[in-house]
């Protein structure tokens, strides 16, 4: 061996430690930079972040992003369709939280936990447990978005009640109070057309009555009339038949609730509301009357403050996917929490997502919470890191699509007179051992 | 020179109807793989769905009013527009508007109209003192919510329909209409002795069309109505088979189904109603 080529060697051979060493540092760069010149396709149920943005990501690894703005329910189609037909889609996409079971089933998306561990990163994302099942991880929290209660203080001060209710019960006569005094007639805003959001208000209003909806292992947990889903479903439908809620909800979505019902003061509170409707309806003057005067409230709970069931979207990739490396730097440059507050407001309306509620993680949390931005953030960021909990502990079932539509059919059929709660109930438990068997 | 067409034709509509009749007698579910074969058992399936059952009946209503008022919608347009008059034109292109708008604009256009809380009939209705207090039009009672939904497509497919049976109505020689004045037939009679014989292939079209649009009903009840089984329809039903529950082997066979009903019932239509006409 010469001295030359000995020198060589072991100029390579601090080359290739200094490398090791800082392999995790700069692995994500080294490896983007290889990327440079890649085209990637993203279709997300979110407008795209404005171009100055996106284009800080290409010039940070040389991929170029194609953002496609899907409404959720196509893209949810387009996914569907594109797996069956076995075909490629795009190379980042939604996962919905509710989807998660079905992807692990049908193996349409590529776990990523070879990316991301989710144990080591579990601290960081409060929602992360809606995206892993059986210790899979299917896709990454894109945001963090809880079911919140809201309320018109003003309509309750006019009412002479001057402390939110911190249990369902005060929350109930406080209603019933400001119905009475004729403040609003129809003061509770339940959205009870036959769609998801009938559902997820269903879960909320178990879980603040202390319960879920299905067990671990996916048991029916609501047929006794002493559970807190029948419960939940019989005060859902009381609230209605004793002119709670406006009888007009019997056709309303959740969005129609938002933006007709509380946004122009027909009714004063939402018990599941979506966190972000605050900034993004309630404070906007050109749709809503009720500017300063509405705000979150902790959920009144059984015997005091419930828990938030987290209802967060997520982004994976599909098995289908072309560029698969370059959809991971894509993925981890969307979860950096500069980028994360910067999408829900804390740098000012500039590098806003249009629509995104909050930070997927704690880092991008606490960043939003300084900014002081937001509307509510403060308050948002507290239920998030400490009521805020999964609708399945153990991830949503693959027939969790089949059981909602159960449970959104049966409960507005229910409101709409043509069978009663004991028969509702008992149709979606049939459901879920039909889709069990 | 057809060799484009061909392929055209095969790759979007042979290919597809072909893999449809295959599949649809195979089990094929995401969730509970493998494919197999099935035999008749999605037919089965779906029918021991009271879902299914249920917008079976609803489809039939939505054809039957879908139909009837498309095809008299039409054809009462069609006569006024025959005659020329000033701002004919304008009054033509304006007609055709609603044809050009996609079903999901008109299904919020009318959700808005509708609405139990600031809808315009609601309100049309409290002034004229036909209602006390503001209606739930559609979602509470089936067949209401149904003609409701249907009026919605039939507001959409009736221009269409209309200038189907205006092209016929005027390709029919002005001599005919003046030999039966000559012979004293009044305008009820000149419309049911001359008119209507003489449109037949444009009304065979214009009802054939509503039919197939009525059967295949997806945008109105969507927005409308939503999931509730009030008003659903086979196609909304067939969706939420195939595309929520991904049982995609009982979606091709009602995909299957459908369009073997609907195949029959245009060929019935087009067999009663069609007859050449030779002036």
């Amino acid at each position: 061996m010469t001295r030359t080529y000995r020198r060589h060697v072991g100029v390579f051979a601090v080359v290739a430690m200094v490398g090791a060493t800082l392999a995790v540092g700069v692995g994500n760069a080294a490896s983007a930079k290889t990327l440079a010149g890649t085209t990637i396709n993203v279709a997300i149920a979110y407008p795209a972040p404005p171009k100055a943005t996106l284009a800080k990501f290409t010039k940070q690894t040389g991929i170029k992003v194609n953002w496609s703005y899907i409404q959720w329910d196509d893209l949810q189609t387009k996914i569907a369709a594109a797996a069956e037909a076995n075909t490629y889609f795009a190379d980042v996409t939604d996962v919905d939280w509710s989807k998660v079971g079905e992807y692990y089933q049908t193996k349409w998306f590529l776990p990523l936990n070879k990316y991301f561990s989710p144990k080591s990163i579990a601290s960081q994302y409060p929602q992360l447990s809606s995206f892993v099942r059986n210790g899979t991880l299917m896709g990454m929290p894109m945001d963090v978005s809880l079911l919140v209660t809201t309320v018109n203080k003003a309509d309750f001060s006019r009412a002479g009640i001057t402390t939110m209710p911190t249990t369902l019960t005060k929350y109930t006569s406080d209603l019933q109070l400001i119905a009475k005094k004729g403040i609003v007639a129809h003061p509770l805003d339940i959205p009870f057309s036959a769609a998801e959001g009938l559902s997820t208000y269903w879960y909320e209003v178990t879980a603040a009555m202390g319960g879920q909806v299905l067990s671990s292992s996916y048991a029916p947990l609501f047929t006794s009339k002493s559970s807190p889903g029948y419960k939940a479903l019989a005060w859902m439908v009381n609230a209605y038949k004793t002119g709670l809620v406006p009888k007009a909800n019997l056709g309303y979505e959740d969005y129609q609730g938002f933006e007709t019902d509380m946004a122009h003061n027909l009714t004063a509170s939402v018990f599941s509301d979506y966190a972000g409707d605050l900034g993004t309806i309630y404070q906007v003057p050109s749709q809503s009357k009720v500017v300063s005067d509405v705000e979150y409230i902790p959920t009144p709970g059984t015997t005091g403050l419930a828990s938030n069931l987290a209802n967060p979207d997520g982004i994976g990739i599909p098995a289908k996917a072309k560029h698969v490396a370059a959809a991971v730097q894509f993925i981890k440059w969307m979860e950096e929490p500069a980028n994360q507050a910067a999408f829900a407001g804390a740098t000012g309306s500039a590098n806003v997502i249009s629509t995104f509620p909050l930070p997927s993680n704690v880092g991008g949390l606490n960043q939003l919470a300084a900014s002081g931005k937001v509307p509510g953030g403060a308050a948002l960021v507290n239920l998030v890191e400490h009521h805020s909990r999964s609708v399945f502990p153990a991830g949503a079932p693959p027939w969790y699509p089949a059981f909602s539509n159960a449970v959104y059919t049966n409960i507005h059929s229910v409101v709409a007179g043509s069978e009663s709660v004991a028969s509702a109930i008992s149709a979606i438990a049939s459901e879920i051992a039909s889709l069990k068997s | 020179m057809v060799a484009p067409l061909v392929v055209f034709i095969g790759a979007l509509a042979i290919y597809p109807t072909v893999l449809t009749v295959i599949e649809a007698f195979f089990h094929n579910d995401p969730l509970t793989p493998p494919n197999h074969f099935v035999g008749l058992g999605n037919f089965r399936g779906i029918f021991s769905n009271p879902q299914v059952v249920s917008a079976f009946e609803n489809t039939g209503w939505y054809v039957l009013f879908g139909v009837a008022l498309t095809v008299a919608f039409g054809t009462s347009i069609a006569i006024l527009l025959q005659k020329k008059f000033r701002g004919r034109g304008i009054v033509l292109a304006i007609m055709i508007l609603p044809w050009a708008l996609p079903g999901v604009v008109e299904g919020v256009i009318w959700s808005w109209i509708y609405d139990p809380t600031f809808g315009l009939l609601n309100s049309l209705l409290k002034s004229l003192h036909f209602l006390s207090q503001y209606q739930i039009f559609v979602g509470t009672r089936q067949l209401e919510s149904i003609f409701l939904i249907s009026l919605v497509q039939v507001w959409q497919i009736t221009p269409l329909a209309a200038l189907l049976i205006l092209a016929s109505l005027q390709s029919i020689p002005a001599e005919l209409y003046e030999a039966a004045r000559v012979d004293g037939a009044g305008w009820w009679q000149v419309i049911r002795k001359v008119t209507l014989p003489l449109i037949r292939p444009g009304l065979a079209i214009a009802t054939v069309e509503a039919l197939v649009l009525s059967i295949n009903i997806f945008d109105q009840v969507y927005v409308l109505n939503a999931g509730a089984t009030t008003a659903s329809s086979v196609m909304n039903t067939t969706y939420f088979i195939t595309f929520q529950n991904l049982n995609f082997g009982q979606g091709y066979a009602l995909s299957l189904l459908t369009t073997v009903v609907t195949v029959a019932l245009s060929v019935g239509a087009l067999k009663v109603l069609y007859r050449k006409v030779d002036f």
